[in-house]
C-alpha cells in the first residue's frame, strides 16, 4: 500500500512538472516568446484564438504571474486546453482525441512486443551463453540500437515503398477508404502501419535484448539458480521461474527508464511516415506555432509516458514480492 | 611477499556469492587503471569502437583538408549521381554530398563530446552528493533526478526549440546537457552508496578528511568505469537527439550538419527524385558515430563487469598426470561415495585456474565428513563438482576425476539421469539462503517445485510432507506461505535444510549452512543438523571456514589448502595430533574452549595465485619447516596410521607401499 501511494504521489510530483514547464517555457525564453507571440496574433485572428493563446500560456493580462499561473492549473485540471489554430476552431482536446488512437495502436503495441519479443530472446541468449545466438545478437544490437529511428524509416520507404511498393508510402490509411469499424479499413490501416511499426521494433528491440541478456547472466551466476539445478528441475522451468523471473525485475526498470527514448524515436517515425497520430500532430503543431496544441499534447505524451511506467511498476510489484512489501 | 598475520580462517563476513562460484582473483589483477589500455585492446568491439571514433574525430579535424570541394561555395550540376568526381552525387542545390558530409563531421563531434561532458560532470555533481549528503538533500536531488528522467526529454526539447527557433549549436549543447544527465546521476548515486560504508571511506572521514576531499579523491577514482559509460550515454543521446531536431527543422537550418542535411534532402524529397544517396549517406554517419559510441559503451560494461565476459576453458596447457590406481573393488554398501583424481578448473583471462586438484576421498553411509580450508581453497568448488553443479550457464568444469555415488560416476551422467537422482537421493544446502531461495517464490512454491520434479505427489501430500519437513527443524507451518525475505536469517537457514530434507536423501551436501548466522544461532542449527542427521541416518559433506565448529560434529575431517587435500584423516586424531603444518597452523589460529590460554597466531603470508600454482608445495611459502625440496618438489600425500598428510615430513614415517600417490612426484 505505501509503495503504491509512494509511486502515486510521485506520478503527479512528475505531471505537475510538466505543466509547471509548459506554463514556464514560453516566459523563460529570451524576450518572453509568450507576450511576443501574443501581441504578434493580436489584430490577426478572432478573439477566440487570441483567447485560447491566452489559456495555452496562461496570460491573463490583469493578472499578476503568480495568479495567472493558477488560472492556467484550473484550466487544465478541467481539460480545456483552448482552441487549435491549425484546425481552428476546433478545441484543442478533441483533435488530440483523434490522433490518440493512432498512436496508441501503433507504438503502444510495436513497444509492447519489442519488450516482450527483446526479454525472450535476451533471456535465451543467456541460458545459452556461448552459443550462436548468443555470439550473433550483441554486437548486432548495439549497433542497432544507434540506428536514427528517422532515418531507419526514410531507408524503409526507399526500399519497401519506392523500389518495391510492397506498402503504402506514407499515411495511417488509404483516404478513398471511408474511417471506421469495416474489414477493408482495419485491413488498410494494418498495411500502412507494417513499415512504420517494423522502424520501430528494430530500433527499439536491441536495448531490450541487450539489458535483458545482461541481467540474466548476472541472475545466472545466483545461488538460487544453482539450488534449482541442485533441486533436478527441468530447465525451462529453472530458466523462467528462477533466472528468467529474477532478471526482468530490472528490465521493467529499465523499461520505465527507456521509455522516453522510444517515445521520441516514434515522434520521429510518424512524422517521416506522415501517420496521423499523436507524435505527427505535435510536430504539425510546432510547425504551425499552434502553442495550445502543442502544450496539450506534451501533456498528453508525458501522460502516456507515465501511465506505462506505472504499468512497469504494477508488473514489478506482481512479480517481486519485496515490493509488495515495501522492503 | 608481504608478511600480514592474516588471521587464517576468518573469511569475510559479508558473503560475496561470486567467491563460490569464480575463481579466486588477487585484488591487484582487478585494477583499473593501466589494465584498462590493455583490456580495451583486447575487446574486439571496443576496438571497433576505438577505431571509427577515431575516424570521425579526424574528418571533424580536418574538413578542410579532406573534403574535394568546399561543402557549398562551390556549385555542380544539381542531382548528380555518383560518379569519380562525386563519389555520393550531388545535392539538388548542386554541392557536393561527400564534401558536406565531411564537414558535418564536426558539429556532430562537438555535440556529442560538449553534450557528453556537460551531462557528465552534472551526473557526477548531483549523483555523488545526493548519495555523500544523504538525509534531505539526498530525497530532494534524488527526486529531481527521478522527475527529469520520466519526463519525455525529446518532446519537452521540441517544445523549447519551437519557441527558440534556429537553435545555435551553443543553445542546442546547453538543452541537451541540462536534461540528459538524469540517468547517470541515478546510477552514480547508487554506485556512490554502495561504497559509502566501505572501509576506506570511514577510514578517510575518521581521519577528519573535508567532505570535498573525500569525494575527490577517495570516491571518484572508484567510480571511472560508471562515469566513463555516462559520458558514452549521453553522447550517443546527443549524437541522435540532435540530428532528429535537425532533421524535422528544429535546427540551424544553415549549418553544416549531418541533421540540417537530411532536412533538406526530406524537403527536397531526395528519396523520390532519385537523389538517394543524399538522403541515405548522413544517416549512415549519425548512424556510425552513434555505434562508436554504443560499442564503447558495451564493450565498457563488459570490461568493468568481469561477470558478462565470457571466457572459454582451455585444459590443453594444464599438466597432464599419471591416473593414481583407482580403487577397482566393487563399492560395498558401506561406502556410498568415492571421489577420486577429481579436478576442476575455472576460465580467466590468464588461462585456467584449477580450483581442484586430484582430490580424493570416501565416504560412508551416514558419516559426518567436514571439509575444512580458508577461502579460496577450492572447498565449495568441490562441492559443486560433487553436486556437478558446474558448467554452463555456470562457471567451472570437472577436467578429470570421477564421483561415484552409490555405484554410479555422476561425472558420466547425462543431464536428465542426472536429474533423476538429484534430490531424491542427494541435496545441498548453500551457503546463505538470502541468496540460494528464490526470492519471488514463496518456500511452499518452492518445496512443491522439487516434489512435482520428483515424484507424482498431488498437492495435498506435497503440503502434508512440506509441514512435516518443516516441523523437522522446528519451523511453524505458517511459514509455507512466506517468502524468503519474510523469515530471519536463521529460519531461513532451516527452511532450506528442511528442503533438503524432504526425499530423505542418503546425501546431504552443505556448504558452510551457519557462516551467515550467529555464534548462538551456529550452535542450535549444528545440534539440529547433527540430531537430524543421527535420526534418519543420512550422511553429510559439511564445508565450512571454521574448524572449531565441526570438531564437535564430524567423524572425519579434510584439509584443503590450495585446491589439494592437505590432511585427511579422523576428527579427534587430527585436532589432537595435527600432522600437516597448515592444519597445526590453522588450529592455532582459533581459540580452544578447553585448554590453557595462549596467543592465537595467525598464519604468515596468504595462499598462492592459483593460474600460477608453485613449483613444490604450495604451503612452502607459508610453513616454517619448508626445506628446498619441498620447494621444489610437490609432496605427495603420505599415509601415517590412517592419516593422511601431504608433507615430506612424514615421508620417513609412512611405509613405502602405503603410499597413496594423490599427487605426482614429477612436475610438468
Amino acid at each position: 500500500m505505501r509503495f503504491v501511494a509512494r509511486r502515486l504521489g510521485f506520478f503527479l510530483l512528475t505531471l505537475w512538472a510538466a505543466v509547471t514547464l509548459n506554463f514556464l517555457i514560453p516566459r523563460l525564453m529570451p524576450g518572453n516568446a509568450a507576450l511576443a507571440m501574443m501581441s504578434r496574433y493580436k489584430g490577426r485572428v478572432n478573439p477566440q484564438a487570441i483567447h485560447a493563446l491566452e489559456i495555452a500560456f496562461g496570460i491573463h493580462t490583469h493578472q499578476s504571474l503568480v495568479g495567472a499561473y493558477f488560472t492556467y492549473l484550473g484550466d487544465i485540471a478541467r481539460g480545456h486546453f483552448g482552441i487549435s489554430l491549425t484546425f481552428f476552431p476546433d478545441a484543442v482536446s478533441h483533435q488530440v482525441l483523434q490522433a490518440l488512437p493512432w498512436t496508441l495502436a501503433l507504438v503502444g503495441t510495436t513497444t509492447i512486443l519489442a519488450f516482450v519479443l527483446g526479454t525472450f530472446i535476451g533471456l535465451i541468449s543467456a541460458w545459452r551463453r556461448g552459443g550462436m545466438l548468443d555470439g550473433a545478437l550483441p554486437p548486432i544490437f548495439v549497433i542497432t540500437s544507434a540506428f536514427p529511428y528517422f532515418w531507419l524509416a526514410l531507408l524503409a520507404i526507399w526500399l519497401f515503398a519506392i523500389k518495391l511498393g510492397w506498402f503504402p508510402e506514407s499515411g495511417g490509411y488509404d483516404v478513398t477508404t471511408t474511417v471506421g469499424w469495416s474489414w477493408a479499413f482495419v485491413e488498410d490501416a494494418i498495411r500502412h502501419s507494417i513499415l512504420p511499426a517494423a522502424t520501430i521494433l528494430i530500433t527499439s528491440i536491441g536495448g531490450w535484448i541487450l539489458t535483458m541478456r545482461n541481467n540474466a547472466i548476472s541472475v545466472l551466476a545466483e545461488d538460487y539458480v544453482r539450488m534449482a539445478r541442485a533441486k533436478g528441475l527441468k530447465p525451462w522451468r529453472i530458466m523462467w521461474t528462477y533466472a528468467g523471473r529474477n532478471a526482468i525485475l530490472p528490465n521493467l526498470t529499465g523499461f520505465a527508464m527507456s521509455l522516453g527514448f522510444v517515445v521520441s524515436g516514434a515522434i520521429l517515425v510518424e512524422f517521416v511516415f506522415n501517420y496521423p497520430g499523436v507524435g505527427w500532430m505535435f510536430l504539425q503543431s510546432v510547425e504551425n506555432q499552434d502553442y495550445a496544441l502543442m502544450q496539450a499534447l506534451f501533456l498528453m505524451i508525458t501522460v502516456a509516458v507515465l501511465l506505462a511506467i506505472l504499468a512497469a511498476d504494477g508488473a514489478t510489484a506482481v512479480l517481486d514480492p519485496r515490493t509488495r512489501d515495501g522492503a | 611477499m608481504t608478511f600480514q598475520p592474516v588471521p587464517a580462517t576468518t573469511e569475510p563476513t559479508t558473503t560475496v556469492p561470486s567467491s563460490a562460484t569464480g575463481p579466486p582473483i588477487p585484488e591487484s589483477r582487478r585494477g583499473f587503471g593501466t589494465d584498462l589500455w590493455r583490456a580495451v585492446a583486447r575487446n574486439r568491439k571496443a576496438v571497433v569502437g576505438v577505431l571509427l571514433l577515431l575516424f570521425f574525430l579526424v574528418l571533424s579535424v580536418f574538413p578542410g583538408e579532406i573534403a574535394p570541394y568546399s561543402p557549398t561555395a562551390e556549385v555542380f550540376q544539381p542531382g548528380l549521381g555518383p560518379s569519380w568526381q562525386h563519389w555520393f552525387g550531388t545535392t539538388a542545390y548542386g554541392q557536393d554530398v561527400l564534401s558536406q558530409l565531411i564537414w558535418g563531421t564536426r558539429q556532430s563531434v562537438v555535440i556529442a563530446f560538449a553534450v557528453g561532458g556537460l551531462a557528465t560532470a552534472l551526473a557526477v555533481i548531483v549523483g555523488v552528493s545526493a548519495a555523500y549528503l544523504g538525509g534531505i538533500s539526498d530525497g530532494f536531488l534524488s527526486l529531481i533526478t527521478d522527475v527529469i528522467l520520466v519526463i519525455p526529454i525529446f518532446p519537452l526539447i521540441i517544445v523549447i526549440a519551437a519557441y527558440e527557433r534556429n537553435a545555435g549549436l551553443f543553445t542546442l549543447v546547453i538543452v541537451l546537457g541540462a536534461l540528459g544527465w538524469s540517468y547517470g546521476a541515478r546510477q552514480l548515486r547508487a554506485q556512490t552508496l554502495s561504497l559509502r560504508r566501505r572501509d576506506f571511506l570511514e577510514a578517510a572521514r575518521v581521519r577528519g578528511e573535508r567532505k570535498s576531499y573525500v569525494i575527490l579523491h577517495e570516491i571518484l577514482p572508484t567510480m571511472t568505469s560508471l562515469i566513463v559509460a555516462s559520458f558514452l550515454g549521453a553522447a550517443l543521446y546527443a549524437v541522435l537527439f540532435a540530428a532528429g531536431l535537425q532533421f524535422i527543422g528544429l535546427g540551424d537550418p544553415n549549418s553544416q550538419s549531418w541533421g540540417t542535411m537530411l532536412y533538406w534532402a526530406e524537403n527536397n524529397e531526395a528519396l523520390g527524385a532519385n537523389m538517394v544517396l543524399w538522403a541515405i549517406t548522413p544517416g549512415v554517419c549519425v548512424a556510425l558515430l552513434g555505434a562508436a559510441f554504443a560499442l564503447l559503451n558495451y564493450a565498457f560494461d563488459e570490461i568493468s563487469n568481469p561477470a558478462l565476459r565470457l571466457r572459454k576453458l582451455d585444459i590443453t596447457g594444464t599438466r597432464e598426470r599419471p591416473k593414481d590406481a583407482t580403487i577397482t573393488a566393487p563399492t560395498t554398501s558401506d561406502r556410498i561415495l568415492e571421489v577420486r583424481g577429481l579436478s576442476v578448473a575455472y576460465a580467466s583471462d590468464e588461462g585456467p585456474v584449477v580450483a581442484v586438484d586430484n582430490v580424493d576421498f570416501d565416504l560412508h553411509r551416514g558419516e559426518f565428513l567436514g571439509i575444512v580450508g580458508e577461502s579460496g581453497c577450492g572447498k565449495s568448488t568441490l562441492m559443486y563438482a560433487i553436486a556437478r553443479l558446474l558448467g554452463p550457464p555456470f562457471s567451472g568444469e570437472i577436467t578429470d576425476g570421477e564421483v561415484i555415488f552409490r555405484g554410479r560416476d555422476m561425472v558420466k551422467l547425462g543431464d536428465r539421469q542426472l536429474r533423476h537422482i538429484r534430490w531424491r537421493e542427494f541435496s545441498v544446502v548453500m551457503q546463505s539462503a538470502m541468496n540460494a531461495l528464490n526470492p519471488v517464490l514463496t518456500i511452499e512454491a518452492q518445496m512443491r517445485d522439487a516434489c512435482k520434479a520428483h515424484s507424482k505427489m498431488s498437492d495435498k501430500e506435497i503440503e502434508k510432507r512440506s509441514i512435516e519437513v518443516l516441523k523437522l527443524v522446528s519451523i511453524d507451518p505458517i511459514h509455507l506461505l512466506s517468502y524468503p525475505h519474510q523469515l530471519s536469517g536463521g529460519m531461513r537457514q532451516r527452511a532450506m535444510i528442511a528442503m533438503a530434507l524432504l526425499f530423505t536423501p542418503d546425501l546431504v551436501i552443505m556448504d558452510e549452512p551457519t557462516s551467515a548466522l550467529d555464534v548462538v544461532a551456529q550452535r542450535s542449527l549444528m545440534m539440529q543438523i547433527k540430531e537430524l542427521q543421527e535420526r534418519l541416518g543420512f550422511a553429510v559433506i559439511f564445508v565450512t571456514h571454521d574448524m572449531s565448529l565441526v570438531s564437535h560434529f564430524s567423524d572425519r575431517l579434510l584439509v584443503m589448502y590450495a585446491a589439494q587435500v592437505a590432511e585427511f584423516g579422523n576428527t579427534r586424531q587430527l585436532f589432537d595430533n595435527p600432522r600437516h603444518p597448515y592444519t597445526r597452523a590453522l588450529l592455532d589460529a582459533f581459540p580452544s574452549i578447553h585448554g590453557p590460554r595462549v596467543r592465537l597466531t595467525g598464519i604468515p603470508g596468504s595462499p598462492p595465485d592459483l593460474a600460477r600454482p608453485p613449483q613444490g608445495c604450495r604451503f612452502a611459502a607459508r610453513c616454517p619447516h619448508a626445506t628446498p625440496r619441498s620447494i621444489a618438489v610437490e609432496p605427495p600425500l603420505f599415509d601415517v596410521e590412517g592419516d593422511l598428510v601431504r608433507c615430506f615430513l612424514y615421508e620417513e614415517s609412512a611405509a613405502e607401499e602405503n603410499v597413496r600417490a594423490g599427487a605426482t612426484e614429477g612436475v610438468a
